[in-house]
């Protein structure tokens, strides 16, 4: 049996799959404490541990610990003169005519960074010897008193020699064992001080949260008599043994949002759907992600926040935009909706827990589109007239009616989303018109289609059960890792040089797939040269031909890098300006046996029942008909509300549906 | 509007997106740390008639007038005589430019055979000769500023890669390996604008992408004529100083502005400013208008205004010929920044009193530039590090700490950056300074300090800033932000640079630069004492100060 377990913002979805079938499960998160959920949905999807061979898990525990500043105290300790990089910065602006710019807030407070003197240079001679005696009569001291949960070590030039952060390091853990600290050098080995620094506060900031939790986590299953393997998504669309990641939280980050692009991808490509705009919404976000010729978009920098991270994640938009977002009234009179999300506790009104404020679930009930007997296959109950009372006081604010506020916050959350994608698409030359829509989490597929309106996008693909597309992502996906390493030379030696370093860092990967108990013939890699005309500071990835890394030229460096070059800058072909690599990357990956299919599972069945809904200002009559009915529905070209179990589907007037071979759901605009 | 809505949205955000990409491409392809680490640079992409259409947000200052810059090259060469291949080039300061070392490329770009628009990009480029190396101070004329290419029209194949214009630049500047590579980088941002603009063409049809520009135009507009409708009609003055003339005189320098509200349009009038003086401070007219132009866009309307040159249809602007702000030639004006900001400031001090919840207290509003250079054996290198100070204290909240000011967006350049790059000097530290801003209900942004550890004799440094004399204003009660200073340590010695200057040094020698913070807004009473005992936590302010200033118990601390 292989269980894949996600838990998101509000709720938790499992997906089992062995024995011939394929169980679905969705259970409330809990926020404080998610692996009481993960283990919620075990216990309700009524599996036994001791038969789960392969768990695969996935979360957003790192992601929240930094949205939400919940993560560890922790201290920063840098080159002595630079205690304040954290807070400096850039020195630059990403809006430059706000006259009431702020920056982006750092994880640590300024009281909490300090200095060490010494000071390494590019070369990676030292200039300045690391003063020993300072780090154990004052820096140890401070670092001991002020309590920290973590330390995050960046010394000037420690990429190119970590010989400084190493001792530091050694120095701080022989005194304060019990302290999680982290290195630059590990985490990142890449020039630029700032960037790196932030990667590692953040990594050291995260470390202490996914340590603790998924520790916890593996000891409540052990309890529970799990024999299995524990593995858990990263951020790069592909997954670790628990064990890797208890070392390597920042590769966690933006694990959430990876798992349900590679499922969706993965689950889409049965229909032949190659080019595509996955959309997750899910209870307090959307997340948004362009996939090209079935493969996800990755980006070696991404942000949280604002904060810089400089390690490999998928290239994903993040709104705040979910079905827990809050409407709320700003200063200047104006409707908005989100950022924040009324979660899963209290949850939207309707859910009768207490909440009181209008959620964009809240507004889908209003409007008709979720019935209260049929959410979530029946199994919540959904309070209408709670719903209705959130929406009191928009709508006499505005002198509307209680449906009218209802769909104007539908529309606000939809443009909002729609924002994202362009994003993603027009804002980076790609034309959403020439993409299928791949809506999926628990809201995906319910708005899709009026944003697809919007983008001009004529075709959807909604898998099954999108609701937990996610948690089917865990079992799809591969195990990844990259290993990196800077080393600057000439091109010209490439072959040599450079070849030698890409044998090392693959050594290195086998080595750790084989700790992990993945080891054999069946790893994969990718070999990548970082290069740039001399002179240049940003470097193009250049992939280079695996098949025979022995025998490279200086051709293969630079032709490919020349053609890149081209691609990106459109000059650069035939120039006789000398090149050089910068650094070195192997990517490791390891498939999974089988990518397990998903189908439509058993809900309760209902039969179809007329229902109107409120659109476009009226009410309009609209078939609801449950999921499973659909296979036998043939075409749909009526207003249409499919009712499944993770998920609610809207097809609008103008729109057509069908369910293809691989059980996933076409819809076309008329 | 004959085009759908969606089309507009569609094809509006393609070209703001290829624009955005033009200015991602100029830094990443760059080879200076002036324009690949700092970002000073800009790119546009421009209509057949030379209004700026849509622009990567880099450079307000050099954004500002992309599109007054390409006029006078198009008087010369009419549109209609363009060629494919085709490139024209302005830095003249005399002839629609800025400063020379902003040097403005347009590359035509034609559609079928028909003009449909230009590639812009400015990039401040490290040298480009004169009587020092990246800046010389003790100009006393622009022709000691570096080599000035007038609006020209050259065509790529004839005159670059290797042709008679690209050997002519090179032999008058003293990085040419650096700064040829940065010209080519504006050159190929301006390709990449201009295939993404015929892609657009190609996919939407070149009458609906030609009608979209327009539109964009006439949005911003609205945009802006209903911020200023807002206003309160009304004629608002304000004024402000620069420290000195350097070499020219030790008396302040005035720039005075009047703002008169009418309706829906705005009139910026310069009248009572001083007259132009013998050093580098004087500001070109066309840097003049994009202060205009930048202020009335940063106070009135929100980020998500776009910025084309819709934007000045509502506003008209007027300087005294001769005077500072619009000066005969041959006046250098390498330090044109320093009136500029001053200019700034004088705006936001009238716009204050018609719109006192939309500015902010003074900020440190000054660009100074740090210039280090070497001559050995080698060869030249140089290095320049453009910095603002902290942000004026407003209505809602404090300003922002150590970060670069209103007119400009310049990065820092990391120090590891400088490591691999330059072996005569070394930073030594940077970091923001206690006590450094002004007070009031919200204070103005730290200010913060940048010191260079000199590696080997010869080396030279040379500085313009200001704020040394005179501390930038507070608002409504706020006291004034923090002077800055730049001296160099030697042994046990102090030396006074001073605000604009080139000293030479000594191996060993210490360089500190330091940028002040920010004005204070309203009266210090009313701050909220958490907000004082987070900044003496935090290290920002001494318990001292805070005694002396909100009256609190020392004992806070």
């Amino acid at each position: 049996m292989r269980v894949g377990v996600e838990v998101g913002g509000t709720f938790t979805d499992l997906v089992a799959v062995g024995n011939g079938g394929i169980t679905i499960t969705k259970v409330p998160s809990t926020p404080h404490s998610p692996d009481i959920g993960a283990l919620n949905g075990i216990k309700a999807a009524g599996l036994s541990l001791e038969s789960v061979t392969d768990l695969a898990h996935g979360s957003t525990v790192a992601t929240n610990a930094v949205l939400e500043r919940k993560g560890a105290k922790v201290a920063f300790v840098t080159t002595e003169g630079f205690r304040d990089i954290l807070f400096l910065q850039r020195h630059d602006r990403r809006s430059i005519y706000d006259i009431k710019y702020r920056k982006p807030e750092p994880v640590m407070a300024r009281r909490d960074c300090f200095e060490a003197s010494e000071r390494v240079l590019a070369d990676g001679s030292i200039a300045t010897p690391l003063d020993e005696k300072a780090v154990r009569e004052v820096l140890i001291p401070k670092l001991k008193e002020g309590n920290y949960g973590a330390v995050a070590v960046c010394l000037l030039n420690g990429y190119a020699n970590p010989v400084h952060e190493n001792r530091l390091v050694e120095m701080i853990e022989a005194a304060l064992p019990d302290l999680l600290v982290t290195r630059s050098s590990e985490i990142v080995r890449i020039f630029r001080e700032y960037e790196r620094a932030s990667t590692t506060s953040l990594s050291a900031y995260v470390q202490p949260v996914i340590d603790r939790y998924l520790g916890r986590f593996e000891k409540s299953l052990a309890e529970a008599d799990f024999k299995g393997h524990l593995t858990v998504m990263q951020s790069n669309g592909g997954r670790l043994p628990a064990v890797a990641m208890r070392r390597s939280a920042i590769t966690a980050l933006f694990s959430g949002p990876a798992a349900g692009v590679v499922g969706a991808a993965r689950q889409v490509e049965k229909s032949n759907f190659k080019n595509l705009i996955t959309f997750d919404m899910g209870g307090t976000s959307t997340d948004v992600c362009l996939v090209n010729d079935g493969q996800p978009a990755l980006t070696m920098e991404t942000e949280i926040g604002g904060l810089p991270v400089m390690t490999p994640v998928l290239d994903i938009v993040t709104v705040g935009g979910g079905g827990g977002s809050i409407a709320w009234i700003d200063d200047g009179g104006m409707l908005r909706v989100g950022p924040q999300s009324a979660g899963a506790d209290p949850g939207p009104a309707c859910y009768g827990h207490g909440g009181e404020l209008p959620t964009v679930t809240d507004a889908q009930v209003v409007r008709g589109a979720v019935r209260p007997e049929a959410f979530l296959g029946g199994r919540m109950k959904i309070d209408v007239e709670a719903a209705r009372n959130a929406f009191t006081g928009i709508a006499e604010h505005f002198g509307i009616s209680i449906e009218e506020a209802a769909e104007s916050v539908v529309k606000l959350v939809n443009s909002n989303i729609v924002r994202a994608i362009q994003l993603v698409s027009t804002e980076r030359g790609r034309d959403p018109r020439d993409y299928v829509l791949v809506p999926f989490g628990g809201g995906g597929p319910l708005h899709a289609a009026s944003i697809a309106d919007e983008l001009g996008v004529s075709t959807i693909c909604i898998p099954p059960n999108a609701g937990v597309i996610s948690a089917f992502g865990l079992l799809a996906s591969d195990f990844v890792k990259y290993a990196s390493r800077t080393q600057q030379m000439p091109m010209d030696a490439g072959p040599k040089d450079g070849a030698a370093i890409l044998e090392e860092l693959k050594a290195e990967l086998v080595e750790e797939f084989q700790k992990m108990g993945l080891s054999g013939d069946r790893l994969e890699f990718t070999y990548t040269a970082e290069m740039r005309f001399v002179g240049q500071a940003f470097e193009l990835g250049v992939e280079l031909p695996g098949d025979r890394l022995n025998a490279l030229t200086v051709d293969d460096f630079r032709d490919g890098f020349e053609q890149a070059h081209y691609r990106m800058f459109y000059h650069g072909i035939g120039s006789n300006r000398p090149v050089e690599i910068v650094s070195f990357r192997v990517g490791a990956t390891y498939p999974v046996e089988e990518v397990p299919v998903m189908h439509s599972t058993g809900d309760v069945a209902r039969t179809p029942a007329d229902h109107p809904v409120f659109e476009g200002g009226d009410w309009i009559t609209c078939q609801h008909i449950a999921s499973e009915a659909v296979k036998n529905a043939g075409t749909i070209d009526i207003p249409t509300i499919i009712e499944g179990s993770t998920a609610t589907t809207f097809i609008p007037v103008g729109w057509r549906a069908e369910l293809d071979h691989a059980n996933n759901l076409i819809m076309k605009r008329i | 509007m004959k085009i759908s809505a969606l089309d507009y949205a569609v094809i509006s955000q393609g070209v703001q997106a290829a624009a955005r990409e033009m200015g991602v491409k100029l830094i990443r392809s760059a080879y200076s740390t002036i324009l690949r680490e700092a970002r000073d640079g800009s790119a546009a992409l421009l209509d057949a008639k030379g209004r700026t259409i849509a622009q990567a947000e880099l450079i307000p200052m050099q954004l500002g007038t992309i599109d007054a810059i390409v006029q006078p090259c198009l008087e010369l060469f009419p549109p209609e005589t363009l060629q494919e291949g085709d490139f024209l080039i302005n830095n003249h300061p005399y002839h629609g430019g800025q400063h020379l070392q902003d040097v403005f490329i347009f590359n035509p770009v034609f559609f079928e055979g028909k003009l449909i628009g230009f590639g812009a990009s400015v990039a401040h480029h490290l040298d480009l000769g004169g009587g020092s190396a990246g800046l010389n101070p003790n100009a006393s004329d622009v022709y000691q500023e570096g080599i000035l290419i007038p609006p020209s029209k050259y065509n790529m194949d004839r005159d670059w890669n290797g042709g008679n214009f690209e050997r002519l630049i090179a032999s008058n500047i003293r990085v040419p390996t650096q700064t040829i590579g940065d010209f080519n980088a504006q050159f190929a941002a301006n390709f990449m604008g201009g295939g993404r603009l015929k892609e657009l063409c190609t996919k939407h049809g070149v009458d609906a992408v030609l009608e979209t520009m327009d539109e964009m135009l006439n949005y911003t507009e609205r945009r802006v004529r209903a911020a200023i409708e807002d206003l309160p009609d009304g004629v608002y003055t304000g004024e402000d100083c620069i420290d000195d003339a350097a070499f020219d005189g030790d008396d302040p320098v005035w720039i005075r502005a009047k703002v008169t509200v009418k309706g829906d349009s705005i009139d910026v009038d310069f009248e009572g400013t001083d007259p132009q003086v013998n050093c580098n401070i004087n500001c070109p007219f066309a840097s003049t208008q994009s202060v205009a132009l930048s202020a009335v866009k940063v106070a009135l309307t929100g980020s998500d205004v776009p910025f084309n040159s819709g934007l000045r249809r509502p506003i008209t602007f007027r300087a005294p010929y001769g005077s500072i702000l619009n000066p005969k030639p041959p006046a250098p004006v390498r330090a044109r920044m320093i009136p500029a900001y001053r200019a700034y400031d004088a705006i936001m001090k009238a716009l204050s009193k018609a719109a006192p919840e939309k500015v902010t207290a003074m900020g440190f509003d000054c660009t100074t530039i740090a210039c280090l250079a070497h001559k050995d054996d080698n060869g030249f290198a140089v290095h320049i590090e453009p910095y603002g100070g902290g942000f004026g204290g407003s209505v809602d909240q404090d300003g922002c700490d150590a970060i670069d000011n209103q007119l400009s967006n310049c990065a820092n350049t990391p120090v590891e950056s400088l490591d691999t790059g330059y072996s005569f000097f070394r930073v030594k530290a940077y970091s923001m300074v206690m006590d450094s801003f002004g007070h009031g209900r919200h204070r103005g942004g730290a200010g913060f300090l940048r010191s260079y550890e000199i590696l080997k004799d010869g080396a030279t440094f040379a500085i313009y800033s200001d704020h040394h004399k005179y501390a930038p204003s507070g608002l409504f009660g706020g006291s004034d932000g923090t002077k800055g200073y730049c001296r160099v340590l030697r042994g046990g010695e102090e030396v006074i640079v001073g605000s604009k200057n080139l000293v030479n040094l000594k191996k060993g020698d210490i360089v500190e630069v330091f940028c002040g913070g920010g004005g204070g807004y309203g009266d210090p009473r009313e701050r909220a004492r958490s907000d004082i005992e987070n900044d003496i936590a935090e290290g920002l302010l001494s318990p001292g100060e805070a005694a002396r200033i909100y009256a609190l118990p020392e004992a806070a601390e």
